[in-house]
């Protein structure tokens, strides 16, 4: 009886290679956890040489071991023979899981009453089961910063992976408090206000941002100093970017704002992430001075400004890296977060070239998000979030063949793939 | 004297059709570049020879006129200029919502060639655009074909004039919400678009009757018959039953590209496109048998309802159906990276380089009946073309020379900072736009929505 | 009487008011001493520049019976006549504003029906009204008119207000003494521009454009179809369309289309209207455009350049430490406004005639605009021409104006300089042979002050839109001379009522302007009102920007003054 089991069990798992590949008729294949051995890939570690005939062990969520010339009998086996293997790409901004269809409000999540709200969490709203998260990851994007909007501290984002029922599982130990820095440029054609209008405006929202920032300053230091304080939600988030418990991600994008931000960032002694940074190409100097990290993007993007190159928004990633700046790359998207490779593509055609690009895209934003133990690369002992391809991933012909999350083998379907499956040749046809 | 014209034209290369628009045609020699002629395969180290805006050869080793300019495109890709059959583009004006049929509105009354838009798509190799009426109105404007020969004050140059009338309907969402919803008249749902467009052309059917006993009766002695009065809608919507336009319908939802497909079938209407059809790939066999095809996004979905159930793989199941298919942009953003979206064929559908690079080139084309004139590189068709650096299809590719009818337009070793033609005397501080997509496909229709809600849709 | 006055004399009779003719009437009493000692004058001596072009010439001008009686060097003065000692004076040709809208009223627009539909709505609700003339809502208060004398302006082409794309036909009146008869012309032209109602058939240029040839081309059947009534028995009956019958006068190339555009698209398109149906056109308010000079002298339609110039913020701005980018799109920038300025120099050049018109412009800016461009390269030949001559000739009145010639109309402007220094100001004016005086040397119009409407207090307002009617409250201050304000509107979003703070607010003699932000959905529209105050009553429209404009009222309680 035993012997059968064991048997069983064998021809189970060796098979098992063979379920990974789209769904069987009525079953239903669901993300499985164990143990599995990338064999013969070519692996784009990202932080270091990229190993060829190489072997990756994934167990435990984690990676456990990579390079040549190791096996593990145990472990479900992928022969990755012509194939690339590189680390889950990060979407550092967007609006992925807080929206379902955007034209019916009662979908959208993202944005809240009041300019001040940064006890909103992004993570808690979430949905896990959005249509978009399985069209999203097969692309080998697995890892998103969920972003709220609207107002001036709209709330806390979040970093998520792109597996799980619940924000615990999906929690990828980032968060952020999102400002929205005062705009000092015309919006716009159908903005009509006057220069003074717009910089009486702009005072005004500054004068109170400095008011909040203030309060903060006090409940902090009453806080810390263990006072018993009313009930002040608001008051209690700030107090932690204050801290510097949390860093704050300002989002930012006209070049005049740019230098702004910047002078009020060191004013306050702040932790900081510039968000956006649309014009960062025009003071790359200056956000290179301050050290100041940049997420920015979509690349894939009309330039700000009617007399910019057309090329504007192409060029912007690059240009802020040769200045010194550390890049990140985001599609401040939703339904199409998928899109990030390409976005790193044209930021690659257009001067950053790839190795670079890639990076803006894995382990530079897990460094700005302080992840970088974990996500990022592929190296020992950081978790098994990587995707296996046939080529390089921002190619459009490029397929990507297998997803990991945290050590979870992600099943390669979702809506779009199901529908095409039953319409690529519909039955009945065009007769009945 | 005629002759003289003939000759002086060809060496001026001014085209001196009197009482046209003369329309910039130029010439050049493209030499060894890998040419992808789209519909005769790929040929490596090919020359073409481009005379007074019309390419007069393909081969290895040609020559030219001394006074032709001539570029050596060695290790660069050669293909036809893009066709972007759904574009808002060069319009001052993209909506006339005031009333659920406009047939009589036409786009080339409101043709804007002061949009820098234009320039920035000729920097990514589009050459031709369908420039649309909006989807406010189940039967909206007659649309323009437009050539992007983008530096002129004139709104004539940038006209395709000899491509064929074609108009845009629009089932689904906007319709309904714009006039139902926001004015409270008819159409309010599904069942209110199909009657409105019946009805339009029911009337027109009266309406040609009318006008046709009118001109037999006045051509009798004595006649005291009576002109009926003039309506252009009717017109219009008369010339479309007789298929002197092509319709270009947008539209989401498979039961309305079923519906409206029954409508033309009972109506005679053959020539019929669908655009954006997120769901089309439901109705493939329907479209592959009853229309000129469907015109779709590469892989946007999800941002209204009517788009929740597609999927990006629509191209390549149309495509497979045997359906002309074309992938269009919708957006001044995504025009400029057609050859990008033609690519994602790849990804979604795994269709080869030719299938993908016809989505943007012949089979647009096709859709708006120029396919005679442009959409692939052969003798005797109109020298829109563009080199790009690296095959189209890879997403490295950076297009280097666009030209329009052989004159250059775009060129990025040429290429200024500030393209604009025009500046306003009055604005020092340049406005900024960021990140949102204007879709223009609702421009101009915010009045008619519904308190507080603002689209950002297509 | 002249031939020219028995065929379009009209009397005008102001409601109520003792009227006056200029002729055929005995003169009576009259307690209030309003009435001139002598219809006859002599300018004596001064420096006439009695054509554009024509060399200066020092003369005497008799005036008599509302005509130029005489010019000559030595001419006999009549006994009856008063003296005007002219001898630092320059005399011209009174000047003629093409575009005029002084005195002229809306027309009320009837109330909605119940089934209204915005898609087919009655010509009447959408401004498609060609057959309403101007002089039926004429009624020119004293004080507008004479804001506009003072600048030398004696004849007036009176175009109708309105909403829409068709307000009705112009008339020519002389800018002359209240209570006479001052029309000249009562068939005007047909009067269309690009504009709409918000929310209704005709929406946008696209709509008017098919409009207007769908309106034509009926009128051209229906034309033919009256011919046709009128000659034969056993035809349908030809159904008499007010709109349509407005443009059988066009039709027969009688009178002229004017036509208002604002950019030099427009331009381009009602110059293809034109080659379809080849009527007769004049094109109003050019303001750009010098790449149009060929298509403009192909088609042979008539130019009123308009005077509304940008303001010079743009260029005079000087950006410290700029980039070199900034500094060329800068350049770019002032480039466009001295192109817009030089505009009317380049038609001269090309050859256009143009006569100018004031839409948009205030009665103070109208010469010192023209300044501007004579400043900018236009001679002073074209520019006096484009004042006289060429309006003269527009509005087939050469016969009677544009110059200064014997027996023509006393249409007179007399100025202490050369009309184009900057330093000459206007101290006489003649209409119609009526002589109006005014103050110079420098003296600003303190007593307009006094005359100004108070604009503060709370103001309780009203506006119509298709969703029906909305009011709010608008309070305004003044303090140290400086107006602020604020508004409440209804919450686009719903949620009760919001209040924005009034910006840009102008205030010039009657004419109140403001705006205020209003934001929906993150985004921010800046809604214009601007309108006339009378006391404690408001009357203007509210403008969204690409969408229209809708009537704006309000009233002030006596009480509430702050």
């Amino acid at each position: 009886m035993n012997t059968i089991k064991i048997y069983l069990i064998l021809f189970l798992l060796c098979t098992g290679s063979f379920f990974s590949y789209g769904q069987i008729e009525g079953e239903v294949i669901k993300p499985r956890g164990g143990k599995f051995l990338l064999k013969n890939a070519t692996v784009v570690t990202v932080t270091k040489d990229t190993i060829q005939n190489g072997s990756i062990l994934i167990n435990n969520g984690k990676i456990e071991a990579v390079g040549t010339d190791f096996d593990a009998s145990d472990a479900v086996t992928i022969d990755c023979s012509g194939l690339f293997v590189f680390p889950g790409m990060i979407d550092a901004g967007n609006q992925l899981g807080l929206v379902e269809v955007n034209s019916v409000a009662e979908t959208q999540d993202f944005a809240e009453i009041g300019d001040l709200s940064p006890n909103m969490q992004a993570l808690t709203a979430i949905n896990p089961n959005s249509v978009a998260i399985p069209v999203t990851r097969v692309s080998g994007v697995t890892t998103s910063l969920a972003l709220p909007s609207g107002g001036i501290f709209p709330g806390t984002a979040a970093l998520i992976n792109l597996n799980g029922y619940t924000s615990e599982h999906m929690y990828a130990e980032f968060k952020g408090v999102v400002m929205n820095f005062p705009s000092s440029v015309r919006r716009g054609a159908y903005d009509r206000r006057t220069e003074e209008e717009i910089k009486k405006e702009t005072e005004k929202s500054l004068k109170q941002i400095n008011e909040i920032w203030e309060k903060a300053v006090v409940y902090q230091k009453l806080d810390s100093a263990n006072a018993e304080l009313d009930y002040y939600p608001e008051m209690e988030q700030m107090a932690k970017v204050v801290a510097g418990e949390l860093p704050l991600l300002v989002e930012v994008n006209a070049a005049a704002d740019i230098e702004a931000a910047i002078k009020w960032v060191e004013s306050k002694k702040a932790k900081a992430i510039l968000t956006g940074v649309a014009e960062g190409w025009r003071v790359a100097d200056k956000i290179a001075q301050a050290k100041l990290p940049v997420i920015t993007g979509p690349v894939l993007s009309l330039p700000a400004r009617q007399s910019d190159r057309y090329d504007a928004a192409y060029t912007n990633p690059a240009k802020m890296l040769k200045a010194g700046v550390k890049v990140a790359i985001r599609t401040n998207d939703a339904e199409n977060v998928r899109n990030l490779p390409f976005n790193a593509g044209f930021a690659a055609a257009y001067g950053m070239g790839k190795e670079e690009a890639l990076k803006a895209v894995t382990i530079v934003p897990a460094e700005i998000l302080g992840v970088a133990d974990r996500l990022g690369s592929i190296e020992e002992g950081k978790n098994a979030t990587l995707f296996i391809a046939d080529g390089d991933p921002f190619e459009t012909s490029t397929q990507i063949k297998h997803v990991f999350i945290d050590g979870y083998q992600i099943p390669m379907t979702n809506r779009h793939i199901r529908l095409y499956q039953e319409f690529l040749e519909r039955s009945p046809g065009l007769e009945r | 004297m005629k002759r003289i014209i003939y000759i002086l034209s060809a060496f001026l290369s001014i085209n001196l059709a009197v009482g046209q628009t003369p329309v910039k045609k130029g010439n050049v020699l493209i030499q060894n570049a890998t040419v992808l002629t789209i519909t005769d395969g790929v040929q490596e180290e090919t020359d073409v020879l481009v005379e007074n805006g019309i390419i007069k050869k393909i081969g290895k080793g040609l020559s030219a006129p001394s006074n032709t300019p001539s570029i050596n495109a060695k290790g660069k890709y050669l293909m036809p200029g893009i066709i972007d059959a759904h574009s808002h583009l060069a319009l001052s004006v993209v909506n006339e919502a005031t009333s659920p049929i406009t047939a009589e509105v036409w786009m080339g009354d409101v043709v804007d060639p002061f949009d820098v838009g234009i320039y920035r798509a000729l920097a990514g190799g589009v050459t031709v655009s369908n420039a649309m009426h909006g989807s406010a109105n189940a039967i909206g404007g007659r649309n323009i074909t437009l050539k992007h020969r983008y530096g002129t004050h004139n709104p004539e140059e940038l006209i395709m004039t000899e491509a064929p009338r074609t108009i845009k309907f629009a089932l689904g969402e906007n319709p309904t919400r714009v006039h139902g919803r926001g004015k409270g008249i008819q159409p309010r749902s599904r069942m209110g678009v199909e009657a409105i467009i019946r009805n339009g052309f029911n009337e027109a059917i009266q309406y040609r009757k009318a006008w046709e006993n009118y001109k037999k009766a006045s051509g009798l002695k004595n006649s005291t018959a009576v002109p009926p009065k003039y309506n252009l809608r009717l017109e219009t919507l008369a010339d479309i039953l007789e298929g002197k336009l092509i319709i270009h319908c947008h539209s989401y939802r498979a039961d309305e590209i079923n519906m409206l497909i029954n409508v033309c079938k009972d109506f005679g209407i053959k020539n019929i496109v669908f655009t954006h059809v997120n769901e089309g790939f439901k109705v493939a066999p329907e479209l592959a048998a009853y229309t000129l095809g469907a015109s779709v996004f590469a892989d946007w979905w999800a941002y209204k309802f009517e788009v929740y159930y597609s999927t990006s793989y629509n191209a390549a199941i149309l495509a497979k159906n045997g359906v002309i298919t074309s992938i269009n942009s919708d957006d001044a953003e995504l025009i400029r990276h057609l050859y990008h979206e033609a690519g994602k064929t790849q990804r979604y559908g795994e269709l080869s380089d030719d299938e993908a690079l016809a989505m943007i080139t012949i089979n647009p084309a096709k859709q708006l009946g120029i396919a005679d004139k442009v959409g692939s590189i052969e003798e005797g068709k109109q020298a829109d073309l563009v080199i790009f650096d690296k095959h189209p299809l890879s997403i490295y590719a950076i297009p280097q020379m666009t030209f329009v009818d052989g004159v250059k337009y775009f060129d990025i070793n040429e290429d200024k900072n500030d393209q604009r033609i025009k500046v306003s005397p009055t604005e020092v501080v340049e406005p900024i736009f960021l990140g949102d997509h204007d879709h223009k496909c609702m421009h101009g229709v915010e009045m008619f929505e519904e308190t507080g809600e603002f689209f950002g849709t297509h | 009487m002249t031939k020219f006055y028995k065929q379009t004399f009209l009397s005008f009779t102001v409601a109520g008011v003792f009227s006056f003719f200029s002729y055929g009437t005995f003169a009576q009493s009259d307690p209030t001493g309003e009435r001139r000692v002598t219809g006859t004058y002599a300018i004596t001596n001064a420096t006439v520049l009695a054509a554009p072009g024509a060399a200066a010439r020092t003369a005497t001008i008799i005036v008599k019976n509302g005509l130029i009686d005489q010019i000559g060097n030595n001419p006999t003065i009549p006994l009856d006549a008063q003296t005007i000692k002219g001898d630092s004076l320059f005399v011209y040709a009174g000047f003629i504003d093409l575009t005029s809208t002084v005195g002229v009223a809306a027309p009320s627009i009837p109330e909605r029906p119940a089934n209204f539909d915005p898609s087919r709505p009655a010509p009447v609700y959408v401004g498609i009204t060609p057959q309403y003339e101007v002089l039926n809502y004429f009624d020119a208060l004293e004080e507008d008119a004479d804001k506009w004398r003072k600048t030398g302006v004696t004849t007036l082409h009176l175009l109708p207000k309105g909403e829409g794309m068709l307000p009705g036909t112009t008339a020519v009146v002389l800018n002359g003494q209240k209570g006479a008869s001052n029309v000249l012309s009562s068939s005007g032209s047909l009067y269309v521009r690009f504009q709409t109602v918000r929310g209704l058939s005709p929406g946008t240029t696209l709509g008017i454009m098919a409009k207007w040839r769908e309106i034509y081309q009926n009128a051209e059947l229906s034309a033919k179809h009256q011919t046709l009534f009128a000659g034969n028995n056993g035809v349908v009956r030809a159904e008499k369309d007010p709109v349509l019958e407005a443009f059988f006068p066009v039709i027969n190339r009688q009178v002229p289309v004017l036509f208002e555009v604002s950019n030099e698209l427009d331009i381009r398109r009602v110059l293809g209207l034109q080659k379809e149906k080849g009527f007769n056109l004049i094109v109003s308010g050019v303001n750009e455009g010098s790449s149009l000079v060929p298509v403009l002298k192909a088609s042979k339609a008539q130019v009123v350049i308009s005077l509304d110039v940008p303001d010079d913020n743009a260029f005079k701005k000087e950006i410290k430490e700029a980039s070199e980018e900034v500094n060329d799109n800068l350049e770019r920038v002032k480039e466009a406004y001295l192109a817009r300025l030089a505009l009317a120099t380049n038609f001269e050049k090309e050859g256009i005639p143009f006569a100018f018109g004031s839409t948009n412009v205030k009665s103070e800016d109208f010469l010192k605009n023209i300044r501007l461009m004579v400043e900018n390269g236009l001679s002073e030949e074209a520019a006096l021409a484009a004042l006289t001559t060429n309006p003269a000739g527009m509005l087939g009145l050469e016969r009677v104006l544009g110059t200064v010639e014997k027996g023509k109309l006393a249409n007179l402007v007399i100025t202490t300089d050369s009309l184009f220094k900057k330093t000459a100001e206007v101290k006489h004016v003649f209409v119609d042979g009526y002589l109006f005086q005014y103050e110079t040397n420098g003296e600003s119009n303190e007593s307009d002050k006094s005359k100004k409407n108070d604009l503060t207090g709370a103001w309780d307002y009203e506006t119509v839109t298709p969703q029906g009617s909305s009011s709010g409250l608008m309070t305004i201050k003044n303090e140290d001379g400086k107006y602020s304000g604020t508004i409440t509107f209804d919450d686009p979003e719903g949620s009760g009522s919001k209040s924005a703070d009034l910006s840009n607010i102008k205030v010039s003699g009657k004419t109140l302007e403001f705006q205020f932000n209003v934001d929906v959905q993150g985004m921010s529209i800046s809604v214009s009102v601007s309108g006339e105050v009378s006391g404690n009553e408001y009357e203007g429209k509210l403008t969204i920007p690409d969408f229209g404009s809708v009537p704006f009222t309000a009233s002030k309680s006596p009480d509430s003054n702050i």
